[in-house]
């Protein structure tokens, strides 16, 4: 391995793990308030959302059709409570449908 | 007790590695066309865990850009993982200060998203290191697959496989909110608040400020019987 890289490797394994657990050193002395926890419940879901989107629409950025109708899949099956694993392989499929055909 | 926590969150992990072999796969083919040997590539899965972090770097790398830059990249790119790992640690309940500081190394969108779905009785150390040791490996593997086989695997595949992050997150968002009118709101708000401030900023930056800023604006009008159980639990 060259040097350079060592490095790299170094200085990125510090300055990813650090945010990871700067919570834990300093969450541990505070005590939240209702309205600080209530906040904190809802990021998984603003969260989440903003994983999604915009960033669905650019799964193939030539074709964005592909994340779109990919998406909708995970999005219909969901919102009928399919199985995780079955609303993401469907979506698998339809892409792969899908390039067949574009 | 603690070992069935942990087998469980091992099961609950599961789904992302759909996902996580061809990220793996796709990052270690960039990582060697940006001249990066087969042990530099799986380096960085093993010691940075990131994967949108090692993509950027390979292509900053191949771009000719310095150590420095790259870093700082990561660095800004790696913020969200604060407000992650602050949720996570906050439904984790008490640990011991080491054992949270090791399993925080696992903090991804994925193990993230995985976690902060599940139901409150679930959520602990050892299912939470459970569902990273899945997504660790599963990194990983696709990381070393993609560096050894890369020129093997049919292209169709492999393209297919790009939604699988993108499904997975909308499978565990989804049956959250749906029947729910507030969050529905809140979960549409927050992507077109992305969307908007994609076009003014970085999409790293955008992503963080559209998830703070929207969960402030939730806190004014989610009720807390939308929350269910977590509600409930803060209560007790």
């Amino acid at each position: 391995m060259r040097l350079e890289i060592a490095l790299l490797v170094l200085g990125m394994t510090l300055v990813t793990y650090i945010p990871r657990a700067l919570p834990a050193l300093l969450l541990d002395k505070m005590k939240l308030s209702p309205r600080v926890e209530r906040f904190l419940n809802l990021i998984p879901y603003t969260a989440m959302a903003a994983l999604i989107f915009p960033g669905v629409l650019s799964v193939d950025a030539a074709q964005p059709l592909i994340g779109i109708l990919g998406g909708l899949t995970a999005l219909a099956l969901a919102w009928r409570k399919c199985p995780l694993i079955l609303c993401v392989l469907a979506a698998i499929g339809v892409d792969f449908v899908l390039y067949l055909f574009l | 007790m603690a070992s069935k926590q942990f087998k469980n969150g091992v099961i609950a992990g599961l789904p992302v590695l759909l996902g996580y072999i061809p990220v793996g796969i796709a990052y270690a083919i960039l990582a060697h066309q940006a001249g990066f040997g087969i042990w530099e590539t799986c380096s960085l899965s093993v010691f940075v865990f990131a994967g949108a972090s090692q993509m950027m770097a390979a292509g900053m790398y191949a771009q000719g850009a310095g150590l420095a830059a790259i870093i700082i990249a990561t660095f800004i790119l790696n913020l969200r993982h604060i407000i992650m790992s602050a949720c996570i640690l906050n439904r984790m309940g008490e640990a011991p200060l080491w054992k949270r500081l090791a399993a925080m190394f696992g903090t991804t969108d994925e193990s993230f998203a995985v976690f902060t779905t599940e139901k409150r009785e679930n959520c602990t150390l050892p299912f939470f290191a459970g569902v990273v040791v899945t997504t660790y490996l599963a990194w990983n593997a696709g990381t070393l697959l993609g560096a050894v086989l890369s020129d093997f695997l049919p292209e169709i595949i492999t393209a297919s496989l790009g939604i699988a992050l993108y499904a997975l997150f909308i499978s565990l968002l989804v049956p959250k909110i749906s029947g729910n009118l507030r969050l529905t709101a809140l979960a549409v708000l927050t992507g077109l608040c992305n969307l908007l401030l994609c076009l003014v900023m970085e999409s790293s930056w955008a992503l963080i400020v559209s998830t703070l800023l929207c969960a402030f604006i939730g806190v004014f009008f989610v009720r807390d019987e939308d929350l269910g159980e977590e509600a409930q639990t803060n209560e007790a």
